[in-house]
């Protein structure tokens, strides 16, 4: 079974974002004047570019931002987005990937701890509905977890696809590349596709191991002010 | 440094707490009779979507009395929404809706269904009635929500188009309303269909703000000044601006001063309209000159008093005056008389001024601008002249010497009548006239055979003179020529005797 090379290696994909809709994940960090200010949503690609300006006008009115942040973060989320459309017109191999993906983040006074598997290959994957299910799952009351959530799942699925395209570019400079695609994408991916058949091969049932459940559970903290500033300090 | 955002931003964001406790305001009108009377929430519909089962269980729990006893309001809260949007139900996707937001709907994107954006909406309202004196900013929003900001705006914007967030029950709101359907509907995505109502009262708002400055606060005509903030597309009056009745986001220092010194849409002073046609006369159809000369008015206005005018459209294009103007002449001077007794105040006074007949009507204006006496003496002359020339022309082919002369007959009308009795006697008597004329030929041709003879006389005795004197001369020259043909033979004889004497001489002077 190893050696035989899935089908969908064969045919690269378009690059795209591997999820139901075809969206970019942002991430704003702007200074200016002693004034930090740090963003992070989803953007999708196919609104004219327009919006972009109006967006940026529009959060620095809703947040009385001074006004050189406009221009500033017009000027990100336009780069962000080029860079995404350079990649577009690229192949993407997606294969059968499951890749983990890390969830490890703190909005407001919610601490969320989690890991789970997802799998590249499903373009009909939706992190926007996990991040919904999620919240109301483990009845997060804050409402800006969810689009955090998403939003960093987005990213990391971004970051995977976005190997893959180059990957693929380094493949077919590469020697190595004469061998098969399989052994480039398992040398050079920085995240190791979970192989199924190795987990589950020879046993008969999916049910994960008792002592990986700890792993991947999810972990829901709500912090106290003082574990908020605590934890503050320690990222900065 | 938080990993949050700026520190504005969280404050905003109410507690937990907060969230869950405000699910039963109810939804009811104040005493405006324009707002829409929408009825309380009856204890069995659950009031929010249904994605929120944690709220859904208080809800249907604080049924009867609508008022949970934990939330924050003591007293029941009145959301007021416009009557327009009363076809909102938070169950319900109305019409209007999938009309206007059609990204959703048309099952385009897999992700983007109704369900998504009943999702949406909800939530939104939802967090805008938490407190609803209070606006809510998209960007607080758009991080609550899990999505892409794109759509989210887009339902944002249409819900506080609709009023059915950000709305406050006082009329300030109509204008800012109007200014906001103007940016979203540009702004909207391109299939969805802008609004009938946005489109015409964004073109209202555009036609106001160019004539009258109309405050969006008070509304209330701006007279003096005005303060426009062009980054909100806000026009407020001296007073709204110094009481800061503007928008959240909006800081003092956006707005700029404009005064209004002119009178918007003032009647034209008869100065005004003199100097205009002074300009017209002169500058004919160049508007922007004539617009310099009446100084204070654009061209537009200029034009659009010009065409009012009453015989105003008659002198776009100059007509010519015509040879058969005197023929309507009669008629028209009492119109002409009238204006020109009242030309010193406003031209366009007398209703009587024939502007059916161009050329007359030229002419009316004419002896309006030349003056009274000037017109009568003009039109006498050119009376007087006519009935000359209808003695050897025929009476069709009138060729008045000065056209504006000729019409500036003020109350010359029995002279003309005259000139057309003589013209009428003449014409009756037709082989007379012949006669006549012929006799006045030749008479003419006797004086002038009379005056010529003389001449050629007196041209014959002086020829006669000249020939004389040349036949002398002749005979002179005969003479001189005589004598010198005899000189020069005895010159040539002289000449002869003595060659040989003179070689002698020569011979001995040589030696």
């Amino acid at each position: 079974m190893k050696s035989q090379i899935p089908a969908s290696l064969r045919n690269p994909v378009k690059f795209r974002m591997p999820t139901a809709d075809n969206l970019v994940p942002i991430r704003l960090d702007i200074e200016i004047d002693g004034q930090r200010f740090k963003d992070a949503f989803t953007w999708n690609p196919s609104d004219p570019d327009s919006e972009v300006v109006v967006f940026a006008k529009r959060t620095v009115k809703d947040l009385k931002l001074p006004l050189a942040f406009v221009t500033q973060i017009a000027q990100s989320i336009q780069s962000q987005l080029t860079e995404f459309r350079s990649y577009e017109g690229q192949d993407m191999y997606v294969g059968e990937k499951i890749v983990p993906i890390k969830l490890d983040l703190r909005v407001n006074h919610t601490l969320i701890r989690d890991q789970f598997l997802w799998d590249l290959n499903n373009m009909e994957s939706d992190p926007e509905e996990f991040a919904r299910t999620f919240c109301t799952d483990m009845g997060i009351e804050d409402p800006e977890v969810g689009p955090a959530i998403a939003f960093a799942i987005r990213e990391q699925l971004y970051k995977i696809a976005v190997q893959n395209v180059t990957s693929i570019k380094e493949m077919k400079i590469s020697k190595k590349a004469r061998r098969g695609p399989e052994y480039a994408s398992a040398s050079k991916s920085g995240v190791a596709a979970v192989d199924l058949v190795k987990l589950f091969g020879h046993r008969s049932s999916v049910i994960r191991k008792r002592k990986e459940w700890d792993v991947y559970e999810p972990i829901v903290d709500i912090l106290s002010n003082e574990e908020v500033e605590e934890s503050a300090v320690i990222i900065a | 440094m938080s990993a949050e955002s700026l520190a504005p931003e969280t404050a905003e964001v109410p507690s937990t707490a907060d969230v869950s406790t405000s699910s039963a305001i109810p939804e009811s009108t104040p005493a405006q009779p324009e707002f829409s009377k929408t009825p309380p929430i009856k204890p069995g519909i659950a009031p929010f979507s249904t994605a929120d089962p944690s709220k859904k269980t208080r809800s249907s729990s604080g049924s009867s009395s609508l008022l949970s006893p934990d939330t924050l309001s003591s007293e029941p809260d009145f959301v007021t929404i416009p009557s327009y949007s009363r076809w909102f139900a938070w169950n319900n996707i109305h019409e209007c809706e999938i009309r206007l937001m059609p990204e959703f709907f048309d099952a385009r994107s897999p992700s983007k269904n109704p369900s998504v954006y009943k999702y949406y909406r909800n939530e939104i309202v939802k967090k805008f009635r938490e407190n609803p004196s209070r606006k809510i900013a998209f960007t607080e929003v758009r991080r609550t929500l899990v999505g892409d900001v794109g759509s989210i705006r887009r339902v944002f914007d249409f819900l506080e188009t609709w009023g059915l967030i950000n709305y406050s029950p006082s009329g300030k709101q109509a204008l800012r309303l109007e200014e906001k359907e103007n940016k979203s509907s540009i702004a909207a995505t391109p299939p969805s269909q802008a609004n009938d109502v946005a489109a015409t009262e964004a073109a209202v708002l555009s036609n106001g703000e160019r004539s009258k400055k109309l405050c969006s606060a008070c509304k209330s005509l701006c007279s003096i000044a005005c303060f426009v903030c062009d980054k909100y597309g806000l026009v407020l009056c001296a007073r709204c601006y110094v009481r800061g009745n503007y928008r959240v986001g909006v800081n003092s220092s956006e707005f700029r001063r404009v005064e209004i010194s002119e009178p918007a849409k003032t009647d034209w002073t008869d100065k005004e309209t003199l100097h205009l046609l002074e300009a017209i006369t002169r500058y004919g159809d160049d508007w922007m000159r004539v617009a310099e000369h009446v100084s204070g008015r654009s061209e537009k206005e200029c034009v659009a008093c010009f065409i009012k005018l009453p015989f105003g459209e008659q002198f776009m294009d100059p007509a010519d005056p015509g040879e058969d103007a005197s023929v309507h002449e009669m008629k028209d001077h009492c119109d002409a008389e009238s204006i020109v007794e009242s030309s010193g105040k406003r031209v366009c006074i007398t209703p009587l001024a024939d502007a059916s007949n161009p050329i007359m009507a030229q002419a009316a204006f004419l002896s309006a601008l030349a003056g009274v006496d000037i017109g009568e003496a003009a039109a006498q002359a050119a009376v007087t002249a006519v009935y000359d020339m209808d003695h050897v022309k025929c009476r069709a082919n009138f060729q008045p010497p000065f056209s504006a002369s000729k019409e500036q007959e003020a109350g010359t009308t029995s002279s003309q009548d005259s000139a057309i009795q003589t013209s009428g006697e003449a014409q009756t008597d037709p082989e007379s006239l012949l006669g006549k004329e012929e006799h006045d030929l030749e008479r003419a041709i006797s004086s002038i055979a009379e005056v010529q003879m003389p001449e050629i006389q007196y041209e014959l005795i002086h020829y006669e003179v000249m020939e004389l004197q040349l036949e002398k001369e002749w005979q002179q020259l005969n003479q001189m020529n005589n004598q010198l043909f005899l000189d020069q033979l005895a010159l040539l004889f002289h000449m002869a005797a003595v060659p040989k004497s003179e070689e002698i001489s020569v011979e001995e002077s040589g030696r």
